[in-house]
C-alpha cells in the first residue's frame, strides 16, 4: 500500500526545487541554488544490507563477490560492496531500483540503522579534516576504500570514493541513524567556511555515473 | 608617522591603519603590528606590572616569553600582547594594577622585598594559624595577574582540525623550511608549523649576507615561496605547537587571520616523523634591575626596528654574549641609533668581521665588559657597566640597554616527546643526546648557527625523516650528511649568568619576580635541585612557561652549588604556548542520538533530558511529578517512544550457545510466539544488563537490552564466547527499529483500530510475540509486556515509519483521549510493580540474587557455562550483601529523594528510587539495605543531603506495590 509516508532521519532547511515518492519516501531529487559544492546529500532511503558468513569470501554462498580484505571495497553497476572484517561485510545500493533482500540467510536489511549521506564536490576532504582524525587523503589507500571509525566521536563506516589533491572528491558516511540530527548538524557547521549545502539525489546520480563511467 | 617605512624587512602594511583603545584613548598602528609594538610605536614603555613587587615591566622578547607584556584585550585577561595581532577596535587594559602602569599605587611593594624571601608563602604565614586565611586573602588581592569576569563569555568561533602528515616539521625557519622542502621532494605529505604569523624565524629581518651579496632575509624569503608553492606542504602560520605525545601525535593551535572562519583552532597532526627545528631563543642576561623597561632582548630591539619599522631607542648601550648583538649592534646604528659603546662579555671569539664594522663606525667594544646594573624609575636612564670581576665600573647615559648573555635552542618539544637534553660545554647549550624514535632535530637545536650549516642542517633532518618512514633515499641522505660535515660547527657559548651583583633585584625569572637572590636563599635552605628549586621559588612557573628562566635557572644552580654534574634543562609541559581553554575545546559538537518521534515529541511539549547518549523526553507537562501522565496509564491508555531499547539479531548455528552463554535462564525453552525474559551477569554474578529474546527462526533471535547497554552488547557477547569458536553473527537493529509502548486498559481498543490483526487476549495473550502489518503495508513485531503493569503493547516499528504509526495511533486514540507519557511517568508507574531499572536499582555490586532476581537463573543448564554461574552459586548464602527492598515511608507525604542514604551509626544502605504514588497514595520505593535490614517490617532511618540531622523514617514492606496479583497486566 502507498501513502503511509516514510520520513528521512535528515531534514535539510533548505528548499527543495524536485521531488518524488519512492517506496514511500519523500526523495529531494535537488533543491534550489545547491550552490557551487561542496555538498551534502540525504541518502538515508538507499537500501542497504548486512551480510555476515563464515564462509564471506565464497561468492557461492552469499551470491556476491565480496572484497577480500577488511577495508576494501568494489564498486559495480551502483551497489557498493564494503567488507568491513573477517566475516562481515555492507552492500550500499546507489541506485535507484527497488532491492529486495536475498533468501540468504546471512543478510539483513540494515536501511533503516544508519543515517547515510554523501559529502561530494571541492574541499570536502577539508571538511573531513575538521570532523575526524581518520586519514581520509591515506596515499597508500586506492579509492574506493572503506574506513572505520569516529566522525565527531561516533563510530562510522567512511567509504571514499574519489579523493584529489586539491582535497576535491567524495565519500559517503554511514552512522547509527539516531545521530543523524547531530550528525548532520555538525558536518554543515563543519563546512559552513567551505559552502557546504544540501544536494539533492541528481546530483548524487550523476556524481556516481562518473564515477562508473571512470 | 615614527616608523621606518621603506625598510624591505617590513612585517606591516603602512597603508593600512588599525587603531585600539588604552587608557581611553585611540592608538594607531598598521596592519601586522602587534598589540605591544603598536603600543611601542605610540610611546607606551610600561605595559604593566609585576606579580609580587608591582614593578613596571616592558617590551623585553616579542615572542611573549615573559608576562611582561601580558595585558587584558576586550575583556580577556593575560593576552600576550607581543604575539596578539592588532585589531581594529581592540580595547586595551593594563593588568595588575591600583591605578595605571605607570602610576600604579602598590609599587611601594617593590620596597618590601625583604619580608618575602623564597618560600615565605610556605613558611612565614603558617603561625599563628588564624592569620593565615586572612592574609591569603590580601596577598592574593594585592598580587596576581589579570582577573576575568565571571559573567565574560568567550567570543570568537573555535575550531580544530585533524591532520595527518609523513612529515610534521616544527619550526618555519631556514632550517624548518629546509626541512620541509628536501621531505616533500618524494611526493609524501608535509606539515610545517610556524609560531609566527610568517615564515623566516631569526633570517626574516637580519640583512647580513647570506651568500653572493644575498641578504639573510632574502633568502628566507626566498624559501619562503618556495614551500608554499609546494603543493605537498602545508603550511600553518601562527601556529604553535603545544605538545607531543606517543607515535608522533603532534598538538598546536592556530590563530586566525581576519580572513579566517575560526578565532583559533586546536590542531592535532598524526605524523610518521617529526623533525624539530624550532631555534633558539636569548639567553637573558642578568642583572640590577634586568627587566627596568627599556631593557630588551637583541632580537627585540633589531625586530622593532627591521619588522616594524620602529626605532627602540635614540641612545642605546649593548651588553651581549654573542656576535647577533654586534650585528644588531651594527645594523641599528645604521638606521639611526645613537650607540655609545658595545659591551661584550667575550674576551676573544668575536666575528672579525663585525668588530671590523663596528670600528669602522667608532662604535667601541668594551670586551670582558657586562652591564651590572639599569638605572631609571620607570625607563632606563643609564646604565652601569662593569668589567667581569666587578673591580672596574663606569656608567653611561642611555634610554635603551640591549642585554642579551647568549642563546638557548628552544627543545621544549623534544624534552615533551621524552627526548634526554644534556649540557653541551662548547656551546652552552642543552643539546638532544638521544632523539625520541622518528624525531629529528635541525637548525639552532644541533648547535649550529651559520646559515649554511643550518641550512645543511635542515636538508639533513628532512631527509632523515623521511628515511625513517621508509619512503627516503639512502644516499641521498648519505650525500646530505657529508654536506653538513663540512659545514661551520657549533661556535663557543658565552657561559655567563649573572653580571658580578649581589642579585637583590636581579631577576631570573620575570613572571614570578624570583630573584638570585631568592634561588641563593633556596639554595642556602638546602634546595640544591633546579626542579625542587624551581618549585620553592616559583621560577619558571608562570604564563613564560619558563621562557626566561629556563636555561639560566640549572645554570646558576649548579655554579652556586659548585656541582661537579652538568647542569640539567628543567622539565616542560604541555601547553608549551598558553592558549585558551576554548581553543581546546574547538568546535565541542553535541552527538546525541534522538529517536524518530523526537521533533513531533518536542511540539506535543516533551521537556528531554540527556540519557546516556539519547535525547529522551521525560516529561510531558511542567509537574514534574507527572501525575496526569501517570494516572493516564492506570485508568485509561498513554504512549511511550521506548525507542532507544537496545535491538539485535542474533543469527547462526551457534546462535542458541551464545545465549545461553550470556543469558541466566535456559534460553533452549523460547517458544515460537513467546517472549523470555531474562537477565545477563558479569563473571561476579553482578546484573549488567536485562532484556527480552524472541526466536525468529531456526537459530534465528531477536532480542533487546537496555538503552545503556546497547552500544556494548555485540562486545560483550563476543568477549564471553571468545575461546569457543562459535559460528554466531549479531546485526545491532537498535536505530533500525523504533518502539512504541502502549499501555493501560484502552490500549487494546486503539491498537485493534490500527492493526491488520486480532489482539485480543486469547489471540495475543500476555508474553506473547507477534509479527504483523499495518495497513498491509508497516512490518511490526509485537510483544505483551508488563513493565509499567498495566495492559501493554510494544510495537517495534522501522524507524522511518515510526511518525506514521505514532500519529495513526494517536488518531485512533483519540476518543479515549489517548496522552504522551514520558520517562519520568514510567519510572513511576513501573517502581509501583516493583520492576527494576538496572542502573538505577542495581549497581557494580549487586548479582542477580540481591535484586531478587533469583528465579531467572537456571541452575540445571548443562549446555554452556553461563557467565556468572560460579559466583552466583558461591553468593547463594553470603550473608552479608545488600538486597533490594521494598519501602514505604512513615510519613505518606514525603518521598526521600533518590540516592539518599539508609543509616544507623554507620551507612546501611541507600534508596534507590522512591516516589508519592499516585496509584496507591503512599510515599513508596525500592531500596537496597544490608540483608540484616531487609526483612518486612525493619524500620529504615534515612539521611538526606541539607536534612539537618533530621531524619527520615520507613519501614520494609513487600513489593509490588500495586496489584500484587498482576491481573492488569494480563488483561
Amino acid at each position: 500500500m502507498t501513502g503511509i509516508p516514510r520520513y528521512s532521519p535528515v531534514t535539510f532547511k533548505s528548499r527543495v526545487h524536485t521531488s518524488e515518492i519512492r517506496d514511500n519516501w519523500k526523495i529531494v531529487l535537488d533543491y534550489q541554488d545547491e550552490g557551487p559544492g561542496p555538498w551534502l546529500v540525504d541518502l538515508s532511503h538507499k537500501p542497504r544490507w548486512d551480510l555476515q558468513d563464515s564462509r564471506i569470501d565464497n561468492p557461492s554462498s552469499s551470491g556476491l563477490a565480496v572484497p577480500s580484505r577488511p577495508g576494501d571495497c568494489l564498486l559495480k553497476k551502483n551497489r557498493l560492496i564494503n567488507r568491513l572484517n573477517r566475516t562481515q561485510a555492507v552492500i550500499w545500493h546507489m541506485g535507484i531500483e527497488e532491492m529486495r533482500l536475498p533468501e540468504f540467510k546471512g543478510f539483513t536489511d540494515v536501511t533503516e540503522s544508519t543515517v547515510f549521506l554523501a559529502l561530494l564536490g571541492p574541499d570536502v576532504f577539508h571538511v573531513a579534516e575538521k570532523l575526524t582524525a581518520l586519514d581520509l587523503m591515506n596515499p597508500a589507500r586506492t579509492a574506493p576504500f572503506l574506513l572505520q571509525g569516529p566522525l565527531c566521536h561516533v563510530p562510522c563506516q567512511i567509504v571514499v570514493l574519489e579523493r584529489h589533491a586539491d582535497m576535491s572528491g567524495g565519500y559517503l558516511l554511514a552512522c547509527s541513524r539516531g545521530y543523524a540530527d547531530s550528525m548532520v548538524q555538525a558536518v554543515l557547521l563543519g563546512g559552513q567556511e567551505f559552502g557546504l549545502r544540501p544536494a539533492g539525489e541528481t546530483r548524487f546520480a550523476n556524481w556516481v555515473q562518473n564515477l562508473s563511467n571512470k | 608617522m615614527n616608523r621606518l617605512d621603506k625598510l624591505p624587512t617590513l612585517r606591516i602594511d603602512t597603508h593600512e591603519t588599525r587603531s585600539l583603545k588604552y587608557r581611553g584613548k585611540s592608538y594607531q598602528g598598521f596592519a601586522g603590528d602587534t598589540v605591544a609594538t603598536a603600543l611601542y610605536a605610540n610611546g607606551i614603555r610600561v605595559f604593566a606590572r609585576s606579580l609580587k613587587y608591582h614593578r613596571p615591566r616592558g617590551l623585553y622578547s616579542l615572542d611573549g616569553e615573559s608576562s611582561n607584556t601580558c595585558m587584558e584585550v576586550d575583556g580577556v585577561p593575560n593576552v600576550r600582547t607581543e604575539n596578539t595581532l592588532l585589531k581594529n577596535g581592540m580595547v586595551v587594559k593594563a593588568q595588575n594594577v591600583k591605578g595605571s602602569a605607570d602610576y600604579d599605587v602598590m609599587a611601594f611593594m617593590d620596597k618590601l622585598d625583604w619580608m618575602m624571601p623564597a618560600g615565605f608563602y610556605y613558611k612565614t604565614l603558617h603561625k599563628p594559624a588564624a592569620v593565615w586565611p586572612a592574609a591569603m586573602k590580601a596577598i592574593r588581592k594585592a598580587a596576581g595577574v589579570g582577573t576575568i569576569s565571571a559573567e565574560y563569555k568567550v567570543k570568537g568561533c573555535y575550531d580544530e582540525i585533524f591532520l595527518t602528515a609523513e612529515v610534521c616539521v616544527i619550526g618555519g625557519g631556514a632550517a624548518g623550511m629546509m626541512a620541509a622542502l628536501a621531505a616533500a621532494e618524494s611526493g609524501v605529505r608535509v606539515i610545517l608549523l610556524e609560531s609566527r604569523p610568517f615564515l623566516g624565524g631569526n633570517w626574516d629581518y637580519r640583512t647580513r649576507v647570506y651568500k653572493e651579496g644575498k641578504a639573510l632575509f632574502t633568502r628566507s624569503r626566498e624559501l619562503a615561496g618556495q614551500v608554499e608553492n609546494t603543493h605537498n606542504i602545508r603550511v600553518f602560520k601562527h601556529a604553535s605547537m603545544v605538545g607531543a605525545y606517543n607515535n608522533n601525535l603532534i598538538t598546536a593551535f592556530q590563530v586566525g587571520k581576519s580572513s579566517d572562519a575560526f578565532t583559533e583552532r586546536y590542531i592535532e597532526i598524526r605524523a610518521k616523523s617529526v623533525v624539530v627545528a624550532t631555534g633558539c631563543i636569548e639567553r637573558p642576561l642578568i642583572f640590577e634591575n634586568n627587566e627596568r623597561p627599556g631593557v630588551m632582548q637583541v632580537a627585540c630591539a633589531h625586530r622593532l626596528a627591521r619588522s616594524y619599522g620602529l626605532l627602540p631607542g635614540k641612545e642605546a648601550v649593548f651588553s651581549v654574549g654573542h656576535d647577533l648583538g654586534l650585528e644588531a649592534a651594527l645594523d641599528l646604528f645604521d638606521l639611526g641609533i645613537k650607540i655609545p659603546c658595545v659591551a661584550d662579555i667575550r674576551e676573544d671569539g668575536h666575528d672579525a668581521d663585525l668588530l671590523k664594522e663596528l670600528a669602522r663606525r667608532n662604535v667601541p667594544v668594551l670586551k670582558g665588559w657586562v652591564a651590572a646594573k639599569a638605572h631609571g624609575c620607570k625607563q632606563v636612564s643609564r646604565v652601569t657597566l662593569a668589567t667581569l670581576d666587578g673591580t672596574v665600573k663606569r656608567q653611561m647615559p642611555c634610554d635603551l640597554l640591549v642585554a642579551s648573555a647568549g642563546h638557548t635552542p628552544v627543545n621544549g618539544p623534544l624534552i615533551l616527546a621524552q627526548g634526554k637534553m644534556a649540557y653541551d660545554d662548547h656551546s652552552g647549550y642543552f643539546l638532544p643526546k638521544k632523539l625520541p624514535d622518528k624525531m629529528f632535530s635541525a637548525g639552532w637545536m644541533t648547535g649550529r648557527s651559520h646559515p649554511q650549516a643550518i641550512e645543511a642542517s635542515g636538508r639533513l633532518a628532512g631527509l632523515k625523516a623521511l628515511a625513517s618512514i621508509g619512503a627516503g633515499d639512502g644516499i641521498a641522505v648519505s650525500n646530505a650528511e657529508k654536506a653538513a660535515a663540512t659545514m661551520p660547527g657549533p661556535v663557543r657559548g658565552c657561559k655567563l649568568v649573572t653580571a658580578p651583583v649581589k642579585g637583590r633585584k636581579s631577576f631570573i625569572c620575570f613572571d614570578e619576580d624570583t630573584t638570585i637572590k631568592n634561588i641563593k636563599q633556596a639554595i642556602d635552605m638546602g634546595f640544591d635541585v633546579p626542579e625542587l628549586i624551581k618549585r620553592f621559588t616559583s621560577a619558571g612557573t608562570g604564563p613564560g612557561q619558563g621562557g626566561i628562566p629556563g636555561h639560566n635557572l640549572p645554570l646558576f644552580v649548579s655554579k652556586y652549588t659548585a656541582s661537579v654534574a652538568k647542569p640539567m634543562p628543567t622539565t616542560v609541559r604541555p601547553p608549551l604556548v598558553p592558549t585558551l581553554l576554548a581553543t581546546y575545546a574547538g568546535a565541542h559538537h553535541h552527538m546525541f542520538k534522538r529517536t524518530p518521534l523526537h521533533a513531533s515529541q518536542k511540539k506535543e511539549g516533551g521537556i528531554f533530558r540527556n540519557i546516556g547518549v539519547w535525547q529522551r523526553a521525560r516529561y510531558f507537562s511542567k509537574d514534574f511529578d507527572c501525575k496526569d501522565e501517570i494516572l493516564n496509564v492506570r485508568n485509561n491508555v498513554g504512549m511511550l517512544d521506548s525507542s532507544s531499547l537496545g535491538k539485535f539479531r542474533i543469527f547462526g548455528p551457534d546462535a542458541l550457545n551464545a545465549l545461553q552463554r550470556l543469558y541466566v535462564s535456559d534460553m533452549s525453552t523460547i517458544k515460537e510466539g513467546r517472549i523470555k525474559y531474562s537477565a545477563m551477569c558479569n563473571d561476579d554474578g553482578c546484573v549488567m544488563d536485562d532484556g527480552v529474546v524472541v526466536k525468529l527462526g531456526d537459530n534465528d533471535y531477536y532480542i533487546t537490552t537496555s538503552s545503556g547497554r546497547a552500544g556494548n552488547t555485540v562486545e560483550w557477547f563476543r568477549f564471553h564466547t571468545r575461546y569457543d569458536g562459535w559460528e554466531y553473527h549479531m546485526v545491532n537493529l537498535t536505530d533500525a527499529m523504533g518502539v512504541i509502548n502502549i499501555s493501560g486498559p484502552n490500549a487494546r481498543k486503539v491498537l485493534t483500530k490500527v492493526v491488520d490483526t486480532d489482539v485480543s487476549n486469547e489471540a495475543f495473550p500476555f508474553a506473547g510475540y507477534r509479527e504483523f502489518t499495518i495497513k498491509n503495508t508497516i512490518p511490526v513485531r509485537a510483544m505483551r509486556l508488563g513493565f509499567v503493569g498495566e495492559l501493554s503493547f510494544e510495537l517495534h516499528v522501522p524507524s522511518s515509519y515510526m511518525q506514521s504509526v505514532w500519529d495513526m495511533l494517536m488518531a485512533a486514540g483519540a476518543e479515549f483521549n489517548i496522552q504522551n507519557f514520558g520517562l519520568e511517568a514510567q519510572n513511576v508507574l513501573r517502581m509501583e510493580k516493583g520492576h527494576i531499572i538496572l542502573g538505577q536499582e542495581s549497581e557494580q555490586r549487586t548479582n542477580l540474587l540481591d535484586l531478587g532476581l533469583g528465579f531467572l537463573w537456571d541452575r540445571k543448564k548443562t549446555t554452556a557455562k553461563t557467565v556468572g554461574a560460579v559466583a552466583l552459586r558461591q553468593a547463594e548464602n553470603d550473608p552479608g550483601r545488600l538486597k533490594l527492598v521494598g519501602i514505604r515511608m512513615q510519613d505518606d507525604t514525603r518521598a526521600p529523594r533518590d540516592g539518599a542514604l539508609i543509616v544507623d551509626t554507620r551507612v546501611r544502605g541507600y534508596v534507590a528510587t522512591a516516589r508519592k504514588s499516585f496509584s496507591t497514595h503512599e510515599a513508596v520505593g525500592m531500596a537496597l539495605v544490608e540483608s540484616q535490614l531487609s526483612k518486612p517490617g525493619s524500620t529504615l532511618e534515612i539521611y538526606e543531603d541539607e536534612c539537618n540531622e533530621k531524619r527520615l523514617h520507613a519501614r520494609v514492606v513487600p513489593m509490588p506495590f500495586y496489584d500484587p496479583d498482576g491481573q492488569r497486566m494480563k488483561m
